[in-house]
Protein backbone atom coordinates (compact mmCIF):
# COMPACT_ATOMS: atom_id res chain seq x y z
CA UNK A 1 0.00 0.00 0.00
CA UNK A 2 1.55 3.57 -0.93
CA UNK A 3 0.94 6.63 1.14
CA UNK A 4 0.87 10.14 0.36
CA UNK A 5 4.74 11.10 0.73
CA UNK A 6 3.34 14.55 1.53
CA UNK A 7 1.23 13.69 4.62
CA UNK A 8 3.72 11.02 5.59
CA UNK A 9 6.84 12.89 5.30
CA UNK A 10 6.96 13.92 9.11
CA UNK A 11 6.39 10.17 10.40
CA UNK A 12 8.52 8.68 8.14
CA UNK A 13 11.36 10.94 9.07
CA UNK A 14 10.25 9.82 12.46
CA UNK A 15 10.41 6.53 11.66
CA UNK A 16 13.91 6.88 10.43
CA UNK A 17 15.20 8.41 13.16
CA UNK A 18 13.75 5.84 15.24
CA UNK A 19 15.52 3.10 13.89
CA UNK A 20 19.01 5.39 13.22
CA UNK A 21 18.95 5.75 17.60
CA UNK A 22 18.19 2.11 17.74
CA UNK A 23 21.64 1.38 15.53
CA UNK A 24 23.39 3.60 17.77
CA UNK A 25 22.41 1.33 20.64
CA UNK A 26 23.51 -1.53 19.20
CA UNK A 27 19.87 -2.69 18.88
CA UNK A 28 19.78 -4.17 14.75
CA UNK A 29 16.52 -5.75 14.80
CA UNK A 30 14.65 -2.59 13.89
CA UNK A 31 14.20 -1.84 9.73
CA UNK A 32 12.60 1.24 7.91
CA UNK A 33 9.67 0.45 6.18
CA UNK A 34 10.47 0.90 2.22
CA UNK A 35 6.78 1.85 0.54
CA UNK A 36 7.84 3.50 -2.37
CA UNK A 37 10.65 4.63 -5.04
CA UNK A 38 11.16 8.42 -3.64
CA UNK A 39 14.11 10.28 -1.69
CA UNK A 40 12.60 9.07 2.01
CA UNK A 41 12.59 5.42 0.64
CA UNK A 42 16.02 6.10 -0.70
CA UNK A 43 17.19 7.34 2.99
CA UNK A 44 15.68 4.63 4.32
CA UNK A 45 17.18 1.74 2.26
CA UNK A 46 20.45 3.60 2.82
CA UNK A 47 20.23 3.38 6.91
CA UNK A 48 19.03 -0.42 6.45
CA UNK A 49 22.00 -1.06 4.79
CA UNK A 50 24.34 1.13 6.91
CA UNK A 51 22.75 -0.75 9.96
CA UNK A 52 23.05 -4.26 8.08
CA UNK A 53 27.07 -3.13 7.52
CA UNK A 54 27.69 -1.66 11.28
CA UNK A 55 25.56 -5.08 12.67
CA UNK A 56 28.38 -7.27 10.67
CA UNK A 57 31.15 -5.64 11.92
CA UNK A 58 29.94 -5.34 15.30
CA UNK A 59 29.87 -9.16 15.48
CA UNK A 60 33.07 -9.61 13.67
CA UNK A 61 34.81 -7.19 15.98
CA UNK A 62 33.20 -9.22 19.12
CA UNK A 63 34.32 -12.79 17.60
CA UNK A 64 37.94 -10.91 17.16
CA UNK A 65 38.20 -9.84 21.16
CA UNK A 66 36.64 -13.39 21.79
CA UNK A 67 39.82 -14.71 19.71
CA UNK A 68 42.12 -12.31 21.99
CA UNK A 69 41.01 -13.26 24.75
CA UNK A 70 40.97 -16.48 24.14
CA UNK A 71 44.28 -15.95 23.14
CA UNK A 72 46.13 -14.12 26.40
CA UNK A 73 43.89 -16.62 28.47
CA UNK A 74 46.31 -19.50 26.46
CA UNK A 75 49.52 -17.60 26.57
CA UNK A 76 49.19 -16.92 30.59
CA UNK A 77 48.31 -20.98 30.65
CA UNK A 78 51.51 -21.67 28.62
CA UNK A 79 53.27 -18.94 31.28
CA UNK A 80 51.60 -21.31 34.05
CA UNK A 81 52.62 -24.28 33.19
CA UNK A 82 56.90 -22.75 33.02
CA UNK A 83 56.15 -21.46 36.10
CA UNK A 84 54.88 -24.81 37.63
CA UNK A 85 57.66 -26.79 36.18
CA UNK A 86 60.30 -24.78 37.64
CA UNK A 87 58.53 -25.36 40.63
CA UNK A 88 58.59 -29.17 40.55
CA UNK A 89 62.23 -28.10 39.74
CA UNK A 90 63.12 -26.29 42.35
CA UNK A 91 61.72 -29.75 44.95
CA UNK A 92 64.91 -31.50 43.87
CA UNK A 93 66.98 -28.26 44.03
CA UNK A 94 69.27 -28.44 47.36
CA UNK A 95 71.76 -26.03 46.56
CA UNK A 96 70.48 -22.65 47.29
CA UNK A 97 72.31 -20.76 44.80
CA UNK A 98 70.08 -22.79 42.19
CA UNK A 99 67.00 -22.41 44.17
CA UNK A 100 67.30 -19.20 44.19
CA UNK A 101 67.62 -18.47 40.55
CA UNK A 102 64.92 -20.88 39.98
CA UNK A 103 62.88 -18.74 42.39
CA UNK A 104 63.82 -15.50 40.34
CA UNK A 105 62.82 -17.01 36.89
CA UNK A 106 59.57 -18.38 38.42
CA UNK A 107 59.04 -15.06 39.90
CA UNK A 108 59.55 -13.07 36.04
CA UNK A 109 57.49 -15.48 34.44
CA UNK A 110 54.68 -15.01 37.10
CA UNK A 111 55.04 -11.21 36.66
CA UNK A 112 54.10 -11.40 32.55
CA UNK A 113 51.46 -14.12 33.30
CA UNK A 114 49.50 -11.49 35.56
CA UNK A 115 49.67 -9.07 32.34
CA UNK A 116 47.72 -11.80 30.56
CA UNK A 117 45.82 -12.66 33.03
CA UNK A 118 44.29 -8.96 33.44
CA UNK A 119 44.49 -8.64 30.33
CA UNK A 120 41.69 -10.94 29.60
CA UNK A 121 40.11 -9.92 32.68
CA UNK A 122 39.34 -6.94 31.71
CA UNK A 123 36.51 -4.97 29.85
CA UNK A 124 39.14 -3.37 27.62
CA UNK A 125 41.27 -5.84 26.28
CA UNK A 126 43.88 -3.58 25.30
CA UNK A 127 44.36 -1.94 28.46
CA UNK A 128 45.04 -2.61 32.29
CA UNK A 129 45.28 -0.35 35.32
CA UNK A 130 48.49 -0.62 36.94
CA UNK A 131 47.65 0.06 40.30
CA UNK A 132 45.36 -3.49 40.09
CA UNK A 133 48.13 -4.70 38.88
CA UNK A 134 50.67 -3.29 41.11
CA UNK A 135 49.01 -4.61 44.57
CA UNK A 136 48.72 -7.97 43.25
CA UNK A 137 51.86 -8.61 41.56
CA UNK A 138 53.47 -7.32 45.40
CA UNK A 139 51.12 -9.87 46.83
CA UNK A 140 52.49 -12.59 44.40
CA UNK A 141 56.31 -11.44 45.14
CA UNK A 142 55.59 -11.57 48.80
CA UNK A 143 53.72 -14.93 48.74
CA UNK A 144 57.41 -16.31 46.77
CA UNK A 145 60.07 -14.09 49.26
CA UNK A 146 58.59 -13.74 52.41
CA UNK A 147 60.08 -16.18 55.58
CA UNK A 148 57.68 -17.34 58.25
CA UNK A 149 59.16 -14.46 60.38
CA UNK A 150 58.67 -11.53 57.56
CA UNK A 151 57.28 -8.53 58.18
CA UNK A 152 57.43 -6.71 55.19
CA UNK A 153 54.69 -3.86 54.60
CA UNK A 154 53.48 -2.34 51.29
CA UNK A 155 52.56 1.08 51.06
CA UNK A 156 50.93 2.15 47.70
CA UNK A 157 50.24 5.58 46.14
CA UNK A 158 49.44 4.67 43.01
CA UNK A 159 47.19 7.64 41.03
CA UNK A 160 43.82 6.41 40.07
CA UNK A 161 42.65 5.53 36.83
CA UNK A 162 46.16 5.17 35.10
CA UNK A 163 45.84 2.12 32.60
CA UNK A 164 48.91 0.66 30.49
CA UNK A 165 48.55 -1.04 27.25
CA UNK A 166 51.07 -4.95 27.02
CA UNK A 167 54.07 -3.12 25.27
CA UNK A 168 54.21 -1.20 28.72
CA UNK A 169 53.13 -3.31 31.33
CA UNK A 170 55.24 -6.45 30.47
CA UNK A 171 58.56 -4.38 31.24
CA UNK A 172 56.67 -2.29 33.75
CA UNK A 173 55.70 -5.67 35.67
CA UNK A 174 59.36 -6.72 35.25
CA UNK A 175 61.12 -3.64 36.33
CA UNK A 176 58.88 -3.97 39.65
CA UNK A 177 59.09 -7.36 40.11
CA UNK A 178 63.14 -6.72 40.06
CA UNK A 179 63.05 -4.33 42.43
CA UNK A 180 60.70 -5.90 44.85
CA UNK A 181 62.55 -8.85 44.83
CA UNK A 182 66.38 -6.88 45.44
CA UNK A 183 64.39 -5.26 48.56
CA UNK A 184 63.16 -8.57 50.03
CA UNK A 185 66.67 -10.25 49.61
CA UNK A 186 69.14 -7.51 50.29
CA UNK A 187 66.83 -4.56 52.36
CA UNK A 188 65.30 -6.22 55.25
CA UNK A 189 68.33 -8.59 57.09
CA UNK A 190 65.60 -8.82 59.86
CA UNK A 191 62.93 -9.77 57.41
CA UNK A 192 61.12 -6.09 58.93
CA UNK A 193 60.80 -2.56 56.54
CA UNK A 194 58.61 -1.33 54.28
CA UNK A 195 58.44 -0.98 50.38
CA UNK A 196 56.63 2.08 49.17
CA UNK A 197 55.47 1.99 45.36
CA UNK A 198 54.53 5.44 43.97
CA UNK A 199 53.08 5.63 40.23
CA UNK A 200 52.19 9.14 38.70
CA UNK A 201 51.29 11.11 35.65
CA UNK A 202 53.18 14.34 35.23
CA UNK A 203 51.65 14.99 32.00
CA UNK A 204 55.00 15.16 30.41
CA UNK A 205 55.88 11.45 31.55
CA UNK A 206 54.80 8.70 33.87
CA UNK A 207 56.99 8.78 37.34
CA UNK A 208 57.19 5.15 39.19
CA UNK A 209 59.12 5.08 41.84
CA UNK A 210 59.81 2.31 44.62
CA UNK A 211 61.80 2.89 47.79
CA UNK A 212 62.03 0.43 50.64
CA UNK A 213 63.69 1.31 54.12
CA UNK A 214 66.30 -1.07 54.54
CA UNK A 215 70.00 -1.02 54.97
CA UNK A 216 70.91 0.33 51.73
CA UNK A 217 73.64 -0.39 49.79
CA UNK A 218 76.55 -2.22 50.82
CA UNK A 219 79.37 0.80 51.30
CA UNK A 220 81.66 1.18 48.23
CA UNK A 221 78.67 -0.90 46.21
CA UNK A 222 79.48 0.48 42.68
CA UNK A 223 76.50 -0.12 40.09
CA UNK A 224 78.31 -0.93 36.73
CA UNK A 225 80.70 -3.85 38.73
CA UNK A 226 78.62 -5.15 41.32
CA UNK A 227 74.87 -4.77 39.53
CA UNK A 228 73.12 -8.21 38.82
CA UNK A 229 70.95 -9.94 36.46
CA UNK A 230 68.23 -8.40 37.64
CA UNK A 231 69.64 -4.75 37.62
CA UNK A 232 70.73 -5.02 33.98
CA UNK A 233 67.37 -6.01 33.49
CA UNK A 234 65.93 -3.07 35.63
CA UNK A 235 68.39 -0.71 33.15
CA UNK A 236 67.41 -2.57 29.99
CA UNK A 237 63.47 -2.60 30.37
CA UNK A 238 63.68 1.14 31.31
CA UNK A 239 65.68 1.68 28.18
CA UNK A 240 62.84 -0.18 26.14
CA UNK A 241 60.44 2.03 27.47
CA UNK A 242 62.52 4.73 26.39
CA UNK A 243 62.44 5.67 29.97
CA UNK A 244 65.35 6.69 32.44
CA UNK A 245 66.46 5.02 35.77
CA UNK A 246 67.35 7.13 38.87
CA UNK A 247 68.53 5.38 41.83
CA UNK A 248 69.14 7.39 45.68
CA UNK A 249 70.53 5.05 48.38
CA UNK A 250 69.63 7.19 51.31
CA UNK A 251 67.30 5.68 54.01
CA UNK A 252 67.09 2.68 52.22
CA UNK A 253 67.00 2.25 48.09
CA UNK A 254 64.75 4.28 46.09
CA UNK A 255 64.19 3.66 42.60
CA UNK A 256 62.77 6.15 40.10
CA UNK A 257 61.69 5.25 36.43
CA UNK A 258 60.43 8.15 33.99
CA UNK A 259 58.74 6.74 31.44
CA UNK A 260 57.32 9.67 28.39
CA UNK A 261 53.93 9.53 27.44
CA UNK B 1 18.77 -2.68 -30.49
CA UNK B 2 18.07 -4.94 -27.70
CA UNK B 3 15.89 -2.91 -24.79
CA UNK B 4 15.64 -4.27 -21.39
CA UNK B 5 12.27 -5.24 -21.98
CA UNK B 6 12.36 -9.00 -20.91
CA UNK B 7 11.54 -11.30 -24.39
CA UNK B 8 8.89 -14.17 -23.84
CA UNK B 9 12.43 -16.87 -23.91
CA UNK B 10 13.50 -15.14 -20.65
CA UNK B 11 13.72 -17.34 -17.37
CA UNK B 12 10.58 -15.52 -15.02
CA UNK B 13 12.28 -16.10 -11.68
CA UNK B 14 11.64 -15.20 -7.85
CA UNK B 15 12.43 -11.41 -8.45
CA UNK B 16 14.31 -11.67 -11.68
CA UNK B 17 14.02 -11.63 -15.67
CA UNK B 18 17.17 -13.15 -16.61
CA UNK B 19 17.97 -13.60 -20.48
CA UNK B 20 20.70 -14.02 -22.88
CA UNK B 21 21.03 -10.99 -25.77
CA UNK B 22 21.68 -11.58 -29.05
CA UNK B 23 24.60 -9.61 -28.81
CA UNK B 24 26.48 -11.57 -26.35
CA UNK B 25 25.27 -9.23 -23.17
CA UNK B 26 23.40 -11.12 -20.74
CA UNK B 27 20.63 -8.89 -19.00
CA UNK B 28 18.86 -9.19 -15.69
CA UNK B 29 15.96 -7.35 -14.66
CA UNK B 30 14.58 -6.69 -11.08
CA UNK B 31 10.70 -7.13 -10.84
CA UNK B 32 8.86 -3.98 -9.25
CA UNK B 33 9.32 -3.55 -5.39
CA UNK B 34 11.70 -6.60 -5.59
CA UNK B 35 13.59 -7.58 -2.02
CA UNK B 36 16.54 -9.47 -2.60
CA UNK B 37 17.73 -12.16 -0.21
CA UNK B 38 20.61 -14.54 -0.46
CA UNK B 39 18.34 -17.17 -1.63
CA UNK B 40 16.63 -14.84 -4.95
CA UNK B 41 20.67 -14.57 -5.68
CA UNK B 42 21.51 -17.49 -6.09
CA UNK B 43 18.13 -18.36 -7.81
CA UNK B 44 19.33 -15.64 -10.43
CA UNK B 45 23.08 -16.62 -10.69
CA UNK B 46 22.43 -20.14 -10.93
CA UNK B 47 20.81 -19.36 -14.15
CA UNK B 48 23.07 -16.45 -15.36
CA UNK B 49 25.68 -19.25 -15.31
CA UNK B 50 23.89 -21.47 -17.27
CA UNK B 51 23.63 -19.29 -20.00
CA UNK B 52 26.90 -20.32 -21.80
CA UNK B 53 28.80 -23.22 -20.97
CA UNK B 54 32.16 -22.36 -21.93
CA UNK B 55 32.80 -18.63 -22.38
CA UNK B 56 32.61 -15.44 -19.87
CA UNK B 57 30.62 -13.04 -20.71
CA UNK B 58 29.38 -9.31 -19.77
CA UNK B 59 26.24 -8.72 -17.78
CA UNK B 60 23.51 -6.13 -17.85
CA UNK B 61 21.64 -5.32 -14.18
CA UNK B 62 18.42 -3.52 -14.80
CA UNK B 63 17.66 -2.23 -10.85
CA UNK B 64 15.54 0.66 -11.54
CA UNK B 65 12.38 -1.06 -9.84
CA UNK B 66 14.58 -2.46 -6.57
CA UNK B 67 13.27 -2.21 -3.27
CA UNK B 68 16.31 -3.63 -1.53
CA UNK B 69 18.94 -5.73 -1.32
CA UNK B 70 20.35 -7.77 1.85
CA UNK B 71 23.60 -7.91 2.95
CA UNK B 72 24.39 -11.82 1.92
CA UNK B 73 22.69 -11.21 -1.86
CA UNK B 74 25.16 -7.96 -2.23
CA UNK B 75 28.42 -10.12 -1.13
CA UNK B 76 26.66 -12.83 -3.33
CA UNK B 77 26.50 -10.57 -6.65
CA UNK B 78 30.00 -8.74 -6.47
CA UNK B 79 31.00 -12.62 -7.65
CA UNK B 80 34.21 -11.91 -4.49
CA UNK B 81 35.18 -15.87 -3.50
CA UNK B 82 32.57 -17.65 -5.90
CA UNK B 83 33.50 -19.28 -9.55
CA UNK B 84 31.43 -17.17 -11.62
CA UNK B 85 31.21 -16.87 -15.79
CA UNK B 86 30.69 -12.59 -15.89
CA UNK B 87 33.38 -11.07 -16.86
CA UNK B 88 31.54 -6.80 -16.37
CA UNK B 89 28.75 -6.13 -14.48
CA UNK B 90 26.95 -2.79 -15.34
CA UNK B 91 24.22 -1.61 -13.20
CA UNK B 92 21.14 0.67 -14.48
CA UNK B 93 20.10 2.63 -12.14
CA UNK B 94 17.41 5.49 -11.92
CA UNK B 95 15.33 6.01 -8.93
CA UNK B 96 17.15 7.76 -5.41
CA UNK B 97 16.35 4.27 -4.35
CA UNK B 98 17.90 2.32 -6.74
CA UNK B 99 20.91 4.76 -6.50
CA UNK B 100 21.12 4.17 -3.13
CA UNK B 101 21.10 0.46 -3.54
CA UNK B 102 23.67 0.94 -6.47
CA UNK B 103 26.68 2.71 -4.54
CA UNK B 104 25.98 0.45 -1.44
CA UNK B 105 27.07 -2.64 -3.91
CA UNK B 106 29.53 -0.73 -5.50
CA UNK B 107 30.93 1.02 -2.99
CA UNK B 108 30.92 -1.66 0.56
CA UNK B 109 30.83 -4.42 -1.63
CA UNK B 110 33.11 -3.95 -4.76
CA UNK B 111 32.80 -6.58 -7.32
CA UNK B 112 36.24 -8.07 -8.22
CA UNK B 113 35.46 -7.48 -12.11
CA UNK B 114 34.65 -4.36 -13.62
CA UNK B 115 31.88 -3.30 -12.98
CA UNK B 116 29.79 0.58 -13.14
CA UNK B 117 26.22 2.25 -12.73
CA UNK B 118 24.52 3.80 -15.50
CA UNK B 119 21.78 5.30 -16.04
CA UNK B 120 21.69 5.81 -19.72
CA UNK B 121 21.52 2.13 -21.11
CA UNK B 122 22.84 2.95 -24.37
CA UNK B 123 25.83 3.90 -22.46
CA UNK B 124 25.38 0.63 -20.69
CA UNK B 125 25.66 -1.68 -23.77
CA UNK B 126 28.76 0.31 -25.14
CA UNK B 127 30.71 -0.16 -22.10
CA UNK B 128 29.84 -4.03 -21.85
CA UNK B 129 30.07 -4.49 -25.13
CA UNK B 130 34.11 -4.32 -24.75
CA UNK B 131 33.65 -7.68 -22.83
CA UNK B 132 32.20 -9.63 -25.17
CA UNK B 133 34.13 -12.82 -26.46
Amino acid sequence: MSRNLKDSGPERVQEILEVIMSYARFDFSKKTSIIGNETLDAIGAGVNMLGEELESSTISLKEKEQLLKEIHHRVKNNLQIVSSLLNLQSENILDKRYLDLIIESRNRINSMALVHEMLYSSKDLSKIEIGHYVERLSKGIEHSLSKNDSDVKFNFNIEEGLFFDIDHMIPLGLILNEIISNSYKYAFPENKGSITIEMLDTQQFYRMTVKDNGIGFKPNFDLKRDSNLGMQLIYMLAEQLDGKVEINNELGVSYQILIPH
Amino acid sequence: METLTPPETAHDLTVFWTWMGEDGICRTKTKPQSEITLKEAIENSNVVTSLYKDKKFPLLVDARDIKSMAKEARRHFSTNGRATKINAMGIMVSSPLSRIVGNFFMGLNKPQIPARLFDDELEAIDWLKKYVE
